[in-house]
This record gives C-alpha cells, structure tokens and sequence, in this order.
C-alpha cells in the first residue's frame, strides 16, 4: 500500500520506545534465591522471550502499540490508486440562487448540490486542481486552483444560498475564463437546472452537468404593489400569485399591515397559472405591507404542506407616503407638463409666472420648484427641475443649441427610464449643456451631450432637461407620464414610495440628506451597514448589501457639529441661503425605507432539468487526454480504528471503575423491578 | 584393644547432650535410631586397605580366621600358618593364607557454601543430619570417619574419628559449620580434598552442586578410585519455586541478579531444566561409578538413610 506522507512511519520508533518505557517502568521484586545458576541457564531463553510473554500479559501495552502504529499508520496516509473520473484542471460551479433552496430534496436542494460537489471531488486526479465558481446574485471564484481536497470541500461547504435570481451565463463566463488557463480543463456545473432561460454563452471546455432536484410544487408572490387612487387618499394592494405547480393548490394568502394581520384569503390556484388579487382600502397610516402565502389549515382539496421554497412566499411593499407634496411650476405654461405634474399622487400643484417668481413668498413650502424655460438669478434651496434653461448657470452651462439630435442608447439599468420607451422620441431642438460634475446622463444625446441629466446639486436633487418640450414629440408620448413619474420620484426626495421593488442583490443609490455624514442601513435581520460618501461633496451612496429579503431602513447620520479637519469624513457644501445647521438638518429628514423582493417567475419555477442543455454549451472533450489517477486515501477509518484503540485502552486502564459502573447498573436494574412491586 | 562398640561411660554420658549440636535435634537421634543405625554399614564393593583392625576385607592377607589361599613355605614364615594335613597327604610344606579385616576410612564432604545455608527446611541443616546419620553408621562399623566442609576453594579436613564413642566430637564438629558467605568453587574443593585423601574408601559428597563445575567435582571425586556416593540435596522451594511475577533474583553467593517474569511458561521451562541438570548430573555419576542421590530436604531421615540410601546400595 503506497503512502502520501511516507516519512511518518518513522513514528513507529516509538513503538519500541513505549515498550522501553514499560519496560523501566517495571518494578521487579528482589527475591533472594540460593542460586541463580539454573536462572542463568534459562536467562537467554527468558530474555529471548519475557518481552513477548509481557506484552501477551500486558493488554494494555498491547493496546497503546497497536494505537501508535495505527496512528503512524494515519499520518502516513495510505491510498489507493484508481483511474480518475474528471480532468486534471477543473472549474467547479455550484449554482446557489434563490432556486437551489427548495427543500424538495433534504435538507435542500444547496446542501445537496455541496454533498454532490465534495463527493464528485473524489474523480479528481491525484494532482488535480479545482476552482470553485459560487454562482448567486454575482458569479465569484470562492476557491482558485486549489489542490487540497479538504480546502475545497471547506470552500464549497462556505457557499451561501443567495436570494437573488441566478444567472449561470456569468458564472460559466468565468468558469470558462479560469478553464481557459489550463489544457484538457472541464468545467463541472451542480445545479438544479431550473431556470428556463439558456445562458448565451459558448465554452471551449466541455461541460459536465450534476443535477439536484425532483419536484416543481411552489406557488410564488411574484408582485406586490401598493397603488394610491385618484384621489390619493385611498390605496389598494395589488398582489399577483403564481401557481408553478402542474397541480391545482390552495395557498392562503395573509396581509399584514405594520406587522398586524389585515387580511387573510384562500385562493385556488390552477396549475401553471397566475392570479391577481386585489384589496382595497389599507388602513390609513400604514408604512409597510407584507404579504404572506401559507398552508390552508383544514380546508378541503388539494392543498397540501407548504411548498417547497419559502423564498417567494413573502413579499413587502412600501406604501407612499400620505403627506402632500407642493411643486411650484415657474414659466409661461405649458400644458403637458401642468398635466403630468397634476396627475402624480399625493401633489398639489402651484404655477407662477418667470416675471412673478421674484414676489413669491412661501418658497420654503414648495417640495420641487420646477423652472420651465426660465431660471431666476438666484436659485433657490429647493430640488429643482429645469426645462430647456436659456442660460448657464449652477445647474448646468449653456454652450449652444443642439439641432435635431438624435437619442443615443442610454444606460440599460437607468431607473428613471423604468418602463420609459424612448425609441419613437424625436427632438427637434435643444440646449447644449455640458454635463456637471454632480450629475448623471439619463438621456444622451450626441456625442454624449446629456439631453437629461439628474443629479444632487450642493445636496439638492436637481434635474435638467435640455429641450422644451414643444420642441419634442415628448409630451405625446406615453412614456412622458412615466418619466414625470420617475423624475417626481428622485426629485421629492426619493421617497420609498417611489422606488420600484429591489431585485435582492441589487444595489440601491441613497440620496444623502443636507447635513449628514452618511447612512445607515439596517438590514431585515437588524444589522446595521454605516455608509459614508468615497469623496467629499459627493451626494449619494450605493448601499449593496440587499441579499436579504424583507424591508430596510435607511436613516441618514448627523454630521459631526464640530467642523471636522480635512481629510476626515466629507461633509455637504454650505448652503448659501439661511438653513437649519447640518445635523439638524440631518435630523429632520425621516427614515428611507425600500422593500427587496424576489418578485421572479423565472426562479420561482423549481422544476428541475437534466442539465442538457447546460452540457451542449460545451466543447468537445480534449483529444488525446488521458485519464489521470485517483487517490483514495484510507485514514479516515484508519483515524476511526485509532480512536476505537484509545477507547478500548481507556476501558481497560479504568476496567476498575467500568466494573463498577456496571455493577452500579445491574443493581439498579435489579432494584427497579422490586421497587415497581412495593409500589 | 578396647570394644569399638562399647557404649559410653558414663562419665562421658552428661557431656553427649553438652555436645550436642543445638542445630541438630536431638529427638532425631534418639536411642531407637542409634540403635537402628548400628545395624547398617556403609558399603564398599572393593576391598581396599585400611589403617587398623576392622571389620572389612582388606586387599591385605592378614591373620584372620577367613581363608584366602595357599602358597609355598618360605623360610621365615611363621610355622603356625603350616597347614600340617597337607603336609602330611603331600609331605610338602604350603602356608595358609588368611584374609585381613581392617577398617576403611569414610569420607564425608560437606557442603558448606552461602547456598546450603538457605531453603526451607534449611539444607545445610539437612546435610548435617545425614552426615551426623551417616558417621554414626560408619563409626559403629568400626571405620574411621573423615569429614570435611567445602567451602571457598577448600576442603577443611576435620581430623579423623573412629568409635562410636566419637559421635559426639562429630556432632561437635558439625554444629560449628555454618554456610560461607561468597562464592564456593565446588571443583576447586574437591580437587583440594582429593589431593590430601591418602586412604580410599566410600565417599559421600553431601551438597546442593549448584556451581557451574558440580559435574567436574564428582569427576575429581571419582578420580580418587573411592567409592563416590552424592547426595544432592535440594529444598522445596529450589524443586518447585514458588515464584510469580517480575522479580529480580538474587544469587546468594554472588549477589548477581536475574531478571525473569515468573509465570508458567518460565515455571515449566525451569522444572524442565532442572530436570535435564539432574539427568545430567545422574549421567555423569553413573559414568564415573558412583551414586547419584536426589535428595529433597523434606524427606525424613529415617526415610533416607533406611530406604532411599539402602535402595541405591550406599548403605545395607
């Protein structure tokens, strides 16, 4: 039998030096005789064999040789050799999205893709090397070319179950990438195939494809949504239940308002299908909506246990917030913006003329000042939108006029233009603006002229629009009322309200407050992210931590009162008008609350697959590769066997008390009999 | 010349008890005994010549009333030993010859090393009762009786007693020897003793022959041309050591020390060599004419001068 770590059998000298031990350990009795002399003719023959006579006596000696060569026997690592199932390089990608935690299989369906993974390791050659891809809300390399078994099985086991939709396609971009480094590399997928969707993504490697997984019985909440009425006083909830399940279901949907039940309703699900449940009038005052689906206790039908993600049975949603909001609209009119404005919830809408704007009191009232085609010479300390300003100033510097430009593809995951389709807007003529340091393009325009731009000015929201919109097709189209809406949303203060629900794993931009230092964001769980701003002045700061499912709370924190030296924590711009100090500020501004949700279909459907269409994004096996050797090393039950030695040694070095113990039981199971009697 | 088998006077009857060795018990030689041992002889199959008037065949021709042979007159024979009726049938003169009786001398060696001294009961107690046992039989068959106590290299010659009226003056002899401390080179002895030996006769080596050269001292022994009887004694505890466990044993001459693990495997394999060294001892015995006799301590000495040493012709 061939050893890893042949250089311990030298512990096997200590086998004789336990012997020697025993042996000076012995305590002779000196018997005085009238000779020795027939001793003496026997000496040779008793030294030749008192050692083994003694350690025939002795069990215990016995023992502790047979557990030092057993632990020898360990640490030199015996294998056996075998032909070795997988290639010598390989990238191993455990598919860890929202799907992999259904419980179809025990305990779910991640624990048993991590069984399969570490036991698949088992195929590896003896100097194979495994990368490990943990494909969750991003694709991230938790182990590089690693050759220590136990160090990739720590690594696979340390794979979390992440709440986000999967997408493999970057996972085996990677895992293709670290295959690429290496000639003959394999690419091993553990995943339970579930997603529909096909990764567009092509390897030179060949895939090979572990799939966990059995049954497909979920019922989802893929939307929840709080939805204000015309009147923006009352608010229905709106909430869409997926049934993924190829058998009818009864789920019992609950609704909790701020945490106390509102609502309960049993719904009949029919296999495959969605269905829409609306319920009107939420209490009044209420912040947060949750929605649960549960079992059906008692009821009659199909309705089985829970099913088997619990991911997707609970959604949450903020409900808009009940204050009024004043926009004060400054220009000569314009219809289509009075309109729009008009039509946002919960807005009261007040209009002023550019010649009018300088006697107009109560400014400090206005939640957003919208300056249309006008820009007065002193800005106010309001979030601001402006249309086609006709002159530099802070919100931007005119350059010139832009005739007829063209729109250029703007940023896919640009949240102002959520479900905004400007693929038919056509402008005929615009501002030239050059883009400020604290804003962001929205909408490009030529050669990366912003044709909009938002951004938060000396801590203000603020949003500029180069060209009017009589000089557009804008206004006639129906994404306006959804950019007003969006652009509402980030300029009043980008309430929770507001935002759409987040995707978990997303990151969120939060607005930073006039006066604070920096946010906090408590998770779901309680645990608190502090963030401070990268540079100083800067407005905003990308919270990332939404792996969670479950509703959090952003609160901005005070800025320090004493002025702080340079270099530490970067501070808002001095307003230049009379304002509350900083931390007062801070202070006044209210919570941010926003929901992370699953809200996916396409991983709510745990039907597994048979990982075929994964393997054919593969390449054809290496030509002329060899299958290289598996070692399966032996000291596990060798460890095992060592500790059955110590604990054999232990019994008889204590058969004394073991006696005893066992004298003690016996009594007592003779006693108990008697004492039943008595009774 | 006085009666050898005169009893005593009795004025030297108060000092026999005086004499008598405390070691030895006087109820064993009690008057029954005596009398039982008187009627033994210590036997010698040759005739050898003696020193004085016995009751032995001596190889001499002497005047006693036993014919041997005849042979012609010489001139100067003693005309008494005539026989005139072969004169008278054949008119020639031939001289009767008669066969001498003399006494022998019995040689009794003693061994008195360190490892006489131990087992239970004591051998070196035991070898004096049967040297005791065995004078007396000498001394009331009229032979002289020499004892000699081995111990170191030598043999310490006691001087030589005859008549029964010089048991006590044994005893005497016997009661002062006590076992050596250190080595005893058994052969060295027996050489020794053999070199002052000047009459032959039956020679009883009394000893537990434990010494690497035991096998050479009988044969020095034998080499004497005396009538060699050995009484090996051995105690119990040397027959059937009552031995168990880790145990260091200490030679009680030499004070060296043997490491042995007493269980049964070693208890079988020293019976079986003690076995072979007996064997071996009987072997070496045989071949040199003499008489090899195990002799446990524990045997009575009745038992051994009446039936174990008549058994094997040493006594009759």
């Amino acid at each position: 039998m061939p050893f890893l770590a042949p250089l311990a059998l030298a512990g096997l000298a200590f086998i004789p030096l336990i012997v020697a031990f025993y042996l000076l350990r012995l305590r002779r009795t000196e018997r005085t005789v009238s000779s020795t002399y027939l001793w003496q003719q026997l000496v040779r023959d008793l030294e030749a064999n008192a050692p083994w006579q003694r350690l025939r006596r002795s069990l215990l000696l016995i023992l502790q040789l047979l557990l030092v060569a057993v632990l020898v026997l360990a640490a030199a690592r015996p294998f056996l050799e075998r032909t070795a199932g997988l290639a010598r390089d390989l990238v191993l990608v455990v598919d860890a999205s929202a799907s992999m935690g259904a419980t179809d299989v025990f305990p779910d369906r991640l624990s048993a893709a991590k069984r399969a993974a570490i036991e698949a390791l088992a195929g590896l050659p003896a100097d194979g090397r495994v990368s490990i891809v943990a494909a969750g809300e991003t694709a991230r390399v938790v182990a590089n070319e690693v050759t220590d078994r136990g160090r990739a099985a720590d690594a696979i086991e340390g794979i979390r179950l992440s709440n986000a939709s999967g997408d493999l396609g970057d996972a085996l971009k990677l895992a293709g990438a670290l295959a690429a480094r290496a000639r003959g590399a394999e690419v091993l997928v553990v995943t339970d195939d579930a997603s529909r969707h096909v990764p567009e993504v092509r390897l030179a490697v060949p895939i090979r494809v572990l799939t966990v997984g059995r049954e497909r019985r979920n019922q989802a909440i893929v939307a929840l949504a709080v939805q204000t009425g015309a009147g923006g006083v009352k608010r229905s909830l709106f909430v869409s239940v997926a049934n993924l399940d190829t058998q009818a279901a009864t789920r019992r949907l609950q609704v909790l308002a701020d945490g106390a039940p509102f609502t309960a309703r049993d719904l009949f699900l029919d296999p495959l299908t969605r269905t829409e449940v609306v319920i009107d009038e939420l209490p009044q005052g209420t912040a947060i909506v949750e929605a649960r689906l549960t079992a059906v206790d008692g009821a009659a039908g199909p309705t089985g246990p829970a099913d088997q993600l619990a991911a997707d049975d609970a959604a949450w949603a903020i409900v808009p917030s009940d204050r009024l909001q004043r926009i004060l609209l400054v220009g000569p009119g314009n219809v289509y913006l009075q309109n729009a404005l008009s039509l946002l919830p919960n807005v009261e809408l007040y209009g002023v003329s550019g010649a009018d704007y300088a006697k107009t009191t109560g400014l400090e009232k206005f939640d957003l000042v919208v300056f249309d085609g006008f820009l007065p010479p002193t800005l106010p300390d309001k979030p601001i939108l402006a249309i086609a300003p006709p002159r530099s100033s802070a919100l931007g510097t005119v350059t010139g006029t832009l005739t007829g430009p063209y729109i250029a593809t703007p940023a896919p995951d640009e949240p102002l233009l959520h479900d905004v389709d400007l693929t038919r807007l056509h402008v005929a003529t615009a501002q030239r603006l050059e883009l400020p340091a604290w804003a962001r393009t929205v909408i490009p325009g030529p050669k990366q002229v912003p044709l909009l731009y938002v951004g938060a000015r000396e801590g203000l929201p603020t949003a500029v629009l180069a060209f009017d919109l009589h000089q557009s097709d804008l206004p006639l189209q129906i994404a306006w009322p959804i950019l007003v809406a969006n652009l509402s949303g980030e300029l009043l203060g980008r309430d929770a309200s507001t935002l759409h629900p987040i995707a978990p794993g997303a990151p969120v931009e939060l607005l930073l407050p006039p006066g604070s230092a920096g946010m906090r964001v408590s998770a779901p769980d309680g645990s608190a992210t502090e963030l401070v701003p990268g540079a100083t002045g800067a407005s905003t700061v990308t919270f990332v931590g939404t792996g969670q499912l479950g509703v959090y709370r952003a609160e901005p924190i005070p800025a320090a009162p004493e002025p702080l030296p340079s270099g530490a924590t970067p501070s808002p711009a001095p307003s230049p008008s009379p304002s509350p100090s900083g931390s007062e500020a801070a202070a006044a501004v209210g919570p941010v609350r926003f929901a992370v949700d699953l809200f996916d279909p396409e991983e709510s459907n745990i039907a597994s697959g048979d990982g075929a269409r994964l393997a054919a994004l593969g390449g054809p096996p290496a030509a002329g590769g060899q299958a290289g050797i598996a070692r399966d090393e032996w000291w596990i039950p060798i460890a095992l066997l060592a500790l059955l030695l110590l604990l054999a040694e232990w019994l008889v070095y204590e058969r004394d008390g073991a006696r005893r113990i066992v004298g003690a039981l016996r009594s007592a199971a003779t006693l108990r009999p008697f004492r039943r009697g008595r009774a | 010349m006085s009666d050898p088998r005169a009893e005593p006077t009795a004025a030297e009857a108060p000092a026999r008890h005086d004499l008598l060795p405390a070691a030895v018990d006087p109820t064993v030689f009690d008057e029954a005994f005596l009398r039982q041992l008187e009627r033994l002889m210590l036997v010698t199959r040759k005739a050898v010549r003696g020193g004085m008037k016995g009751v032995r065949r001596s190889a001499k021709r002497g005047v006693s009333v036993e014919f041997a042979d005849y042979r012609n007159y010489t001139i100067g024979d003693d005309l008494r030993t005539l026989d005139w009726n072969i004169y008278a049938r054949l008119e020639k003169l031939f001289v009767k010859l008669f066969i001498e009786e003399e006494d022998v001398t019995v040689h009794i060696l003693l061994d008195a090393s360190g490892s006489m001294g131990l087992g239970a009961p004591d051998k070196l107690l035991f070898g004096k009762r049967a040297a005791a046992a065995l004078a007396y039989v000498g001394l009331a068959s009229y032979d002289r009786i020499s004892i000699a106590v081995l111990q170191g290299r030598v043999a310490r010659r006691y001087p030589a007693v005859r008549g029964t009226g010089r048991i006590f003056q044994v005893l005497a002899d016997l009661s002062s020897v006590k076992a050596a401390p250190g080595p005893t080179d058994l052969a060295a002895c027996a050489r020794h003793y053999a070199a002052q030996l000047t009459q032959r006769g039956p020679l009883i080596l009394i000893s537990d022959l434990f010494d690497a050269n035991a096998e050479r001292a009988i044969s020095e022994l034998a080499g004497t041309r005396c009538e060699v009887a050995v009484l090996h004694t051995l105690s119990p505890d040397e027959l059937d050591p009552p031995l168990e466990g880790d145990l260091r044993l200490l030679d009680t001459e030499s004070g060296s020390g043997v490491d042995i693990t007493a269980d049964l495997a070693t208890m079988d394999a020293y019976r079986a060599r003690l076995t072979a060294w007996q064997a071996g001892l009987d072997a070496v015995a045989t071949k040199r004419r003499a008489a090899y006799v195990p002799v446990p301590t524990t045997l009575p000495l009745a038992d051994l001068v009446f039936a174990e040493l008549r058994r094997r012709r040493v006594v009759a």
